[in-house]
């Protein structure tokens, strides 16, 4: 079962894809025609004041085939299975929203309309008296969930019926009595408003399922409005023709299939079908909108007969494996800190609103939607992890001494996402007998591997001491940072021993080196 | 640290030895009766045993004397096991006097002389339960009982016990000593031998003159050719030194990492801060997708974006529009019903998936045949616990050439899970919006159960033919991480990102 089978979440779609794999029923599912007298006069009114807030609107009439009409199961299951399609098809009824009525309590035809709030008055379905517009906007619960969806300044969007009877505030609430299905109900409005007509005629595809594995019959509702537009509403339960070319099955699977193989894997995936020249023309029902192209039908043909590991094939090689050769220079890199005997540990691009605070005059760049304070900046600098790995060790005896090459986040204006990847090498000392000097010497030590020699100038380093910083340039450009750490800067951390470090832009150092191949 | 001489250098330890250890090694190296017990050592020097074994002791903690133990038993009448040997067991002596004639025997045990009452009733006993004594009073014996001439097994035992002999029947002998007629004594003895290091330090602890370190001043002078070194304590602790190991899960990305290599694939790499176009608008995935939401994707502060090249922009709003291509007259699939938002495809968003890579890279127009792949950080909204992570790491590669469909996608899966020692595969049909068909590869994880760490697919011609790539790709954005967890014995995503010293410095993972 996968995220866009959203009929499976169904139990009658579940029953449908179900009877089909155990071969107990094969090919498309029939839809029941509803008695034409039910449907006479069944219209939906769109009014041109929906428009710019919610313009789409839908309905199918659904009726039982027995007289005892809805039972308690299915009627749990269609609300269970709506409130499911206003999170995910509708997402969260912004899109699209459902709507159940009675056929027996309300009468055609419906006009769905944006009308002043003040005019509005009804029995919320989840209450006992009548409310006024202004006092359900303004304290109930759904209203200030969706309200927004269903309300334009002063006005919001109603469906009533002939007798001007309120069926629903959509997208928000339907109104108790002809808003509500009952057990025992046999004809039932499905009404879906939306945005989108195809999140619409999606949505209420879907909610037919419960009723169609059921054997309820369907009839679609006409729209009519704004204007002259007219629509028979027929899209709704008819089902609609993908075209599948025979060449597409073998250039995906890998291997053609006899016609008969594809008629029955089709059948067995509840899919209608019939060949056409060059192929075959596959009948989706409404409640497959993950069905959009031909890709999309092999799929289905593939379910029907899942891969196993063994029917791998292992594609020969025509290629030749190459790292890039930046990668081979961060690694030298990596393998040179190692060679210093410095600890490796692996520290994350994320790090906490504490470690992003802690040198003061860094700037980096904020999450604005964290799951949590512990991941909540991006480092523009490796040192602020690794001032965290120094306060994570204080019981570790000292000299402590440890090296990490890994992406930073700078921000760059010219950058496609305002800000640039670059990866950095930091080494850091901790003791009592460490200084700029034996950092300055490790960063020299580096610089020396790949044949440059950069130039150190005094430098104010957010967290160092001041005079006991520098930064070295290559060509102009900034390559390194070197410094000691603030006592202050310490203390906060917890450690008792002095602290330097340095901190390589190998992101930099490689395109000047580039550069410098170039001339 | 005892022991320790400050002319050693590196905190070597110079094995030490007191005057009494010093005496004792000599005399052991000198002795020719080797193994020689500790006794008759301390005869030899002449010393008290327990300061000999003293000092045996200390030297043997040197590993400079070596000790053979040898445990045997002896098996010995007890004062009253000697007494019923001469005088006869009781229950002997109760036979003897049940014979005596006219003996009807009698209520009155009193008759048989020499047996104290516990003695009387312990023998009745015996005979008793032996069948020997018909049953009620008087005593009297039954047909069948020992004659004089024949000896009870308690009284075969005694004498093979007074006379040292080993093979004896087990069962009587523990009666006995339960009786406490016979004691089994525990011995055993020591005899000492000079390892061939301590014969070694018996020659050098006689030299006055042994050298500590070896100084410059000696090299330049030659002057340590006239003397001995004196030994170390080779066993002594030495200091606890730390050195430098790879990062275990940065090394097991690498070996992955190789693996690719060997079957053809190219690294490729991209930015961790990706515009919501490349990651998500490029490959299909409808601008209002749920995952595409505050609540999954992160997103940044303050930053704003670039839209990406027009041209690309307007084929890619094209198939989400489900309009034709520019210079084409059909369009490749319905779309998403979804106005096309520009001002979205540039706002920065971290990297949710590696297929962003792979997105950008097929922008570039690659000549097929083509592999690439790309092991890297991605971003996710999630809570951290043992089976996610907000950053995690994904194995991208695609493949991209005439005739390659979803069993070879099925064979790569199946070749890299045996690269990297994962025995137990599974294939399930999946969804991705940028591939179809869609699967996913699960792996067992000891604890974990079934894991799905393998997701691909075949890339949707509206991700394809936007970028101008014409022929069929694969690809796949393995949970790499997750695939550590097996492959490294672990249990939880945090310990992949180590930061604690003491495990890195000591080689641990």
């Amino acid at each position: 079962m996968t995220p866009d089978r959203l009929d499976l979440l169904s139990e009658g779609g579940l029953g449908i894809a179900l009877a089909g794999a155990l071969d107990l029923a094969q090919g498309l599912p029939r839809i029941p025609e509803g008695a034409p007298d039910r449907s006479r006069g069944a219209r939906l009114l769109v009014d041109a004041s929906t428009a710019p807030l919610r313009p789409v609107i839908a309905g199918v009439i659904v009726e039982s085939p027995e007289a005892a009409g809805l039972d308690e199961g299915l009627l749990t299951e269609a609300v269970r299975f709506q409130e499911l399609l206003h999170a995910t098809v509708g997402r969260d009824r912004r899109a699209a929203s459902l709507g159940i009525y009675p056929l027996d309590r309300f009468s055609f035809p419906v006009r769905y309309a944006l009308e002043p709030v003040d005019g509005v008055e009804f029995v919320p379905l989840d209450g006992a008296e009548r409310i006024r517009g202004p006092e359900f906007f303004a304290g109930h619960p759904l209203a200030k969930r969706y309200g927004g969806y269903g309300r334009w300044g002063e006005d919001c969007l109603t469906l009533r019926d002939a007798d001007g009877a309120v069926l629903s505030l959509p997208p928000i609430l339907n109104s108790r009595g002809s808003g509500e299905a009952r057990v025992g109900d046999r004809t039932l409005l499905l009404e879906s408003t939306g945005i989108r007509a195809r999140s619409v005629s999606e949505c209420l595809g879907l909610l037919l399922l419960p009723f169609i594995a059921r054997g309820w019959s369907a009839v679609p509702v006409e729209v009519e409005g704004p204007g002259t537009h007219r629509d028979d509403g027929r899209a709704c339960v008819r089902p609609r023709t993908l075209d599948l070319p025979s060449a597409t099955i073998p250039e995906i699977l890998g291997t053609p299939l006899a016609a008969a193989e594809v008629e029955r894997r089709f059948g067995r995936a509840r899919l209608g079908v019939r060949p056409v020249p060059h192929g075959w023309r596959v009948e989706v029902p409404v409640w497959r909108p993950d069905l959009l192209a031909p890709v999309d039908l092999v799929e289905d043909l593939a379910i029907a007969a899942p891969l196993r590991p063994e029917d791998g094939i292992v594609p020969a090689s025509r290629t030749r494996g190459r790292y890039r050769p930046e990668t081979l220079f961060r690694r030298r890199v990596a393998t040179a800190l190692l060679g210093l005997g410095l600890a490796a540990p692996y520290t994350s691009l994320l790090v906490s609103e504490t470690a992003a605070r802690r040198l003061p005059g860094a700037e980096p760049v904020g999450i604005s939607n964290p799951v949590s304070a512990e991941y909540s900046y991006l480092r523009d600098r490796l040192l602020l992890s690794h001032l965290e790995v120094l306060a994570h060790n204080t019981r570790h005896p000292y000299p402590q001494r440890f090296g990490e090459v890994g992406p930073v986040l700078v921000r760059s204006a010219p950058a496609e996402s305002g800000a640039e990847t670059r990866y950095h090498a930091g080494v850091v000392v901790a003791s009592d007998r460490t200084g700029f000097a034996e950092v300055a010497g490790v960063a020299e030590y580096l610089f020396r591997g790949v044949d440059v020699a950069p130039v150190r100038e005094s430098a104010e380093l957010p967290g160092a001491i001041p005079g006991r910083a520098a930064r070295a340039r290559l060509a102009g450009e900034l390559v390194a940072e070197i410094g000691e750490i603030h006592p202050e800067v310490l203390g906060g951390l917890g450690v008792p021993v002095p602290v330097a470090w340095a901190e390589l832009d190998l992101t930099g150092l490689w395109r000047l080196l580039g550069r410098r191949e170039g001339d | 640290m005892p022991g320790a001489s400050t002319d050693a250098p590196d905190g070597a330890v110079p094995i030490s030895l007191s005057g009494p250890e010093r005496s004792v090694l000599a005399a052991l190296r000198a002795s020719d009766e080797l193994p020689i017990e500790e006794g008759r050592l301390a005869e030899e020097l002449g010393l008290a045993p327990d300061a000999v074994r003293g000092s045996l002791q200390r030297l043997r903690s040197k590993h400079l004397v070596a000790v053979e133990e040898e445990h045997w038993s002896d098996r010995r009448l007890t004062p009253r096991g000697e007494a019923a040997l001469a005088n006869g067991l009781p229950e002997r002596r109760l036979l003897d006097a049940l014979r005596r004639p006219g003996g009807t025997l009698a209520t009155d045990l009193g008759a048989v002389e020499g047996l104290s009452d516990e003695e009387r009733s312990a023998a009745i006993g015996i005979l008793r339960r032996r069948h020997y004594l018909e049953d009620g009073l008087p005593f009297r014996l039954r047909e069948g009982a020992p004659g004089p001439d024949e000896s009870l097994p308690e009284e075969l035992v005694l004498k093979q016990v007074a006379n040292g002999e080993e093979e004896i029947d087990e069962p009587i002998y523990t009666v006995l000593e339960r009786r406490g007629l016979v004691r089994t004594e525990h011995r055993s003895r020591k005899r000492w031998t000079p390892t061939d290091e301590g014969r070694r330090m018996a020659i050098a602890a006689a030299d006055e003159s042994l050298l500590g370190s070896l100084t410059p001043e000696l090299l330049r002078t030659g002057g340590w050719k006239s003397r001995s070194f004196r030994p170390y304590d080779v066993r002594a602790p030495v200091p606890f030194i730390t050195g430098a190991r790879p990062n275990a899960y940065a090394a097991w990305l690498e070996e992955v990492e190789e693996i690719l290599l060997g079957l053809g694939f190219e690294q490729v790499e991209g930015p961790l801060l990706e515009t919501e176009f490349w990651n998500n608008d490029v490959l299909f995935m409808p601008q209002d997708h749920p995952a595409r939401s505050v609540h999954d994707a992160l997103s940044v502060e303050g930053l704003s974006g670039h839209p990406p090249p027009e041209g690309l922009l307007a084929r890619v709003a094209a198939v989400h529009e489900g309009r034709s291509l520019p210079g084409e007259d059909r369009p490749i699939g319905p779309g998403w019903g979804v106005p096309y938002d520009p001002a979205i495809a540039a706002r920065p968003v971290l990297r949710s998936q590696t297929t962003a890579v792979s997105a950008r890279f097929l922008a570039g127009r690659p000549t097929p045949p083509f592999r690439v792949f790309s092991v890297d950080r991605n971003f996710r909204r999630e809570e951290v616990d043992a089976r996610h992570h907000i950053e995690f790491t994904q194995c991208e590669g695609i493949i991209g050439e005439e005739g390659i469909d979803l069993r070879h996608l099925v064979g790569i899966f199946r070749s890299f899970a045996e690269a990297i020692g994962i025995r137990e595969l599974k294939i399930r049909p999946s969804y991705f919006p940028f591939t179809e068909p869609s699967i996913e590869g699960y792996v067992r994880h000891p604890r974990f159960g079934w894991m799905e760490v393998l997701p691909g697919g075949v890339f949707r011609p509206e991700v394809l033919r936007p970028l101008g790539i014409d022929v069929p790709v694969i690809a796949w954005g393995i949970g790499i991480g997750r695939l550590a967890l097996v492959a490294l014995g672990k249990n939880d995503l945090r310990e992949l990102f180590a930061d604690d010293l003491a495990v890195l410095e000591s080689g641990g993972e």
